[in-house]
């Protein structure tokens, strides 16, 4: 199997996985327990929390809640932050940034939503317009999931916060933590974070906030995480995620080298006759987003899959939803939002992975405008 | 003292000589429903008797019983002596403490000391003098004791009747083949032929990877709901792929469907056939989409010859799906997943075709060649 859907999750980091689960396995007890082993389970708690901070911010001006995701942490973010006057964000928003916007209109906050550019980042004009004095929370994602493309969302923090400094600025960077070179700048308040993106298990994320940020949380009881994430921890998650990132981060830039080269390579390896481009050139080396003109992304990705290559897609085949939403803000027409493919790397993809993946995939579409 | 649920059945005492076969098939697919919970079923002259099951049970079993074709009603009710202190004793049990009420009696057991009546009149006289906020009402009462004295010293009393699904035994009316395809309609028409006691086998048609696992899942989901009724725990696929590719690359686009339909009607027979069913079931409702005009139904029918019944054709799409709500089918078949893809749907479908159009069309595929591939890509899933 040649897994190209590292954006969707990646396979899990089983040395990662082996270290968190013998300790988790050993120090089971309640990180809340008032003995000893549970004060070894609270050490090794905070001792993840503070790796992974560490890897994205500076501990003085930014702390580190665990979630059970990027959804969570989308959603508690937005909850706390937006509860009267006003709140931005893109057309180009995962949906556990969009959804969470739509709950808002129905808790009586007006949703202002800018658009973006052809290759998915942010018109961050449009977005600077639409803040004004009232605008509570401003919502920008780093990397967009579907194209690939960067928000340079420490200049759009800044420049918001100098229109209104009151204002709270959060960014999804699931597609982009461990992935790029990145530091949280002063202007960010609050940052999503996920494990299963970069080697973690599933249903383990983080929010990371700004220090004085003072937020309510989405789930009460015992009092967990400073009161901000009640329930009780998960060790076990919040171990892996860590020792994940610590393998990520180690060789973050030469990853990112590798995966530049790989992107580049599919890229020059598909028919250029058969796919259009979606993701920018400078974008997270991460993602290749194309379209085959006329076909069905879901379609070619089944042909692939049976092939023995997994991909992404950008659409769903049903009558009733059938394009991405996000896609066609960019505004593409249906001839090629019908037939999105998106390709997502990991450093552990070959280079024969690559080409023997394109290979399949122009063989795929060219079956297809064949067959239909 | 012993909690049963009595079992009555419907249209069996029509039967005449074929009586005992109706039974046996019915006693059969109660037991079939009631697999993996402790009981013993018991035939009394014209009802079934469920006794010995751990207690609290009964609401489980009442549950399965209620969609068991050929029941009319069942009544979760006490079996006890026909002592009259033993008949009181469960009375006391299932009577209201208060309200207005009466005492229905039936003697099975014909020299029993006392009439029917007499016994109400004495039953109903203690559990009056014994509750006094009773009131004995014996026109509209709301609610009714059922005494049943039955032979051998047995009794047994309850408190209400539940409708039954009513219908026949399912085996008792052949073997169909029902063409089933993810949507509302179809579970519903196999529903309504189990009903009249047709034992309905399952056949899916996909065309992975046009469609996707997910069309299979639901599929499967929607099978093992309608088997809490048909009591048949299969379903054959089979790929048209193949067919759908053939059929546009050579055929007129807006016939498509039409031809598309023709193939899987020859490879349902041919299934059939092979297997012993004797008809084609199918959820089609005159008029509902382009496919399900008079023409498109005999374009359909004209390469068959079993029959091909159409318990929906009839029937509003609201009634429908009414009635897939009542089955449990509805919240499944709405999933959005599609059994058939939009790629190869043309812009205007045929509303209307022509028969010897469809047939000159159909002269630029080999038919025989295709059918017989399709059989071969036939998947028989146990669940």
């Amino acid at each position: 199997m040649i897994y190209l859907d590292n954006a969707a999750t990646t396979r899990p980091d089983g040395s990662a996985f082996a270290r968190a689960a013998s300790f988790a396995n050993e120090c089971f007890y309640n990180p809340s327990a008032r003995y000893g082993g549970g004060f070894s389970a609270a050490a090794a708690l905070n001792e993840a929390r503070g790796s992974l901070l560490s890897r994205i911010a500076d501990a003085a001006k930014y702390e580190l809640v665990f979630t059970s995701g990027g959804t969570e942490s989308d959603n508690f973010a937005i909850f706390s932050a937006a509860r009267r006057g006003n709140a931005v964000t893109t057309a180009g928003e995962h949906a556990a940034v969009e959804r969470p916007f739509s709950e808002l209109k129905n808790r009586g906050v007006e949703v202002r939503i800018a658009p973006v550019n052809r290759d998915g980042s942010a018109d961050a004009a449009a977005l600077l317009s639409l803040v004004d004095e009232k605008t509570a929370l401003v919502s920008v994602m780093h990397v967009n999931n579907e194209t690939g493309a960067v928000n340079d969302i420490s200049a759009i923090a800044r420049a918001v916060k100098a229109k209104n400094p009151r204002c709270v600025v959060h960014s999804d960077g699931v597609q982009a933590f461990g992935k790029l070179p990145f530091r949280m700048t002063n202007e960010i308040d609050l940052y999503s974070l996920s494990a299963h993106k970069i080697g973690g298990i599933k249903g383990v994320g983080a929010l990371v906030k700004r220090r004085t940020l003072a937020l309510s949380p989405l789930l009460c009881g015992g009092g967990q995480e400073g009161t901000l994430r009640s329930g009780t921890e998960n060790l076990l998650g919040a171990l892996d995620f860590a020792y994940a990132a610590e393998g990520v981060f180690a060789s973050l830039s030469s990853r990112f080298e590798r995966v530049r080269a790989l992107q580049a390579r599919l890229w020059g390896e598909l028919d250029a006759n058969l796919f259009t481009r979606i993701s920018p050139e400078n974008g997270s080396p991460y993602i290749l987003t194309v379209a085959a003109a006329g076909t069905r992304g879901e379609v070619i990705q089944r042909m692939l899959w049976e092939m023995g290559v997994a991909v992404g897609t950008g659409s769903a085949c049903s009558s009733k939803k059938p394009y991405s939403r996000v896609l066609e803000a960019c505004g593409y027409g249906k001839e090629l939002l019908g037939g999105v493919l998106r390709f997502s790397f990991s450093a552990k993809n070959t280079e024969e992975e690559i080409v023997e993946a394109a290979r399949l995939a122009n063989e795929a579409v060219r079956e297809f405008q064949q067959k239909v | 003292m012993e909690k049963v649920i009595i079992i009555r059945y419907s249209e069996i005492h029509l039967k005449g000589k074929n009586r005992g076969y109706f039974e046996r098939v019915f006693h059969v697919n109660l037991e079939k429903s009631l697999k993996g919970l402790r009981h013993e079923l018991h035939r009394l002259s014209g009802r079934w008797l469920v006794e010995k099951f751990e207690a609290g049970m009964e609401e489980e079993i009442a549950e399965r019983i209620s969609r068991v074709f050929g029941v009319h009603s069942y009544s979760v009710g006490l079996l006890v002596g026909s002592g009259m202190d033993d008949i009181f004793e469960g009375v006391r049990r299932v009577a209201p403490s208060a309200g207005t009420f009466k005492v229905e009696t039936h003697r099975a057991y014909k020299n029993y000391p006392l009439t029917s009546m007499e016994v109400s009149a004495q039953i109903g006289g203690r559990l009056l003098s014994e509750r006094p906020a009773l009131q004995v009402d014996v026109h509209e009462p709301q609610s009714t004791v059922y005494i049943d004295i039955r032979e051998n010293g047995r009794a047994l009393v309850f408190g209400s009747f539940e409708a039954g699904v009513g219908g026949m035994p399912v085996g008792t009316s052949g073997k169909g083949l029902l063409m089933i395809s993810g949507g509302i309609d179809s579970p519903v028409a196999g529903y309504m032929m189990a009903k009249r006691g047709m034992q309905v086998e399952l056949l899916h048609f996909h065309s992975y990877p046009y469609t996707n696992e997910g069309a299979k899942q639901k599929v499967i989901a929607l099978a093992e709901q309608l088997s809490r009724y048909t009591l048949v725990t299969r379903l054959t696929t089979v790929s048209v792929t193949h067919i759908q590719e053939e059929i546009h690359a050579k055929c007129a686009a807006e016939l498509n469907v039409t031809l598309l339909r023709r193939f899987m009607f020859r490879i349902a027979e041919r299934f059939a056939r092979q297997n012993e069913m004797k008809c084609l079931v199918t959820g089609e409702s005159l008029g509902q989409v382009a496919s399900q005009t008079i023409e498109g139904l005999t374009s359909s029918n004209a390469v068959v010859t079993l029959p091909v019944l159409r318990p929906l054709i009839g029937f509003d799409k609201d009634e429908i799906i009414e009635r897939a709500k009542k089955i449990g089918t509805y919240e499944t078949s709405v999933l959005p997943f599609e059994d058939c893809c939009t790629v190869f749907l043309p812009e205007f479908p045929a509303t209307r075709p022509k028969l010897a159009f469809i047939e000159e069309e159909e002269r630029k595929l080999d038919v025989e060649a295709l059918v017989e591939e399709a059989m071969g890509t036939a998947e028989t899933i146990e669940f």
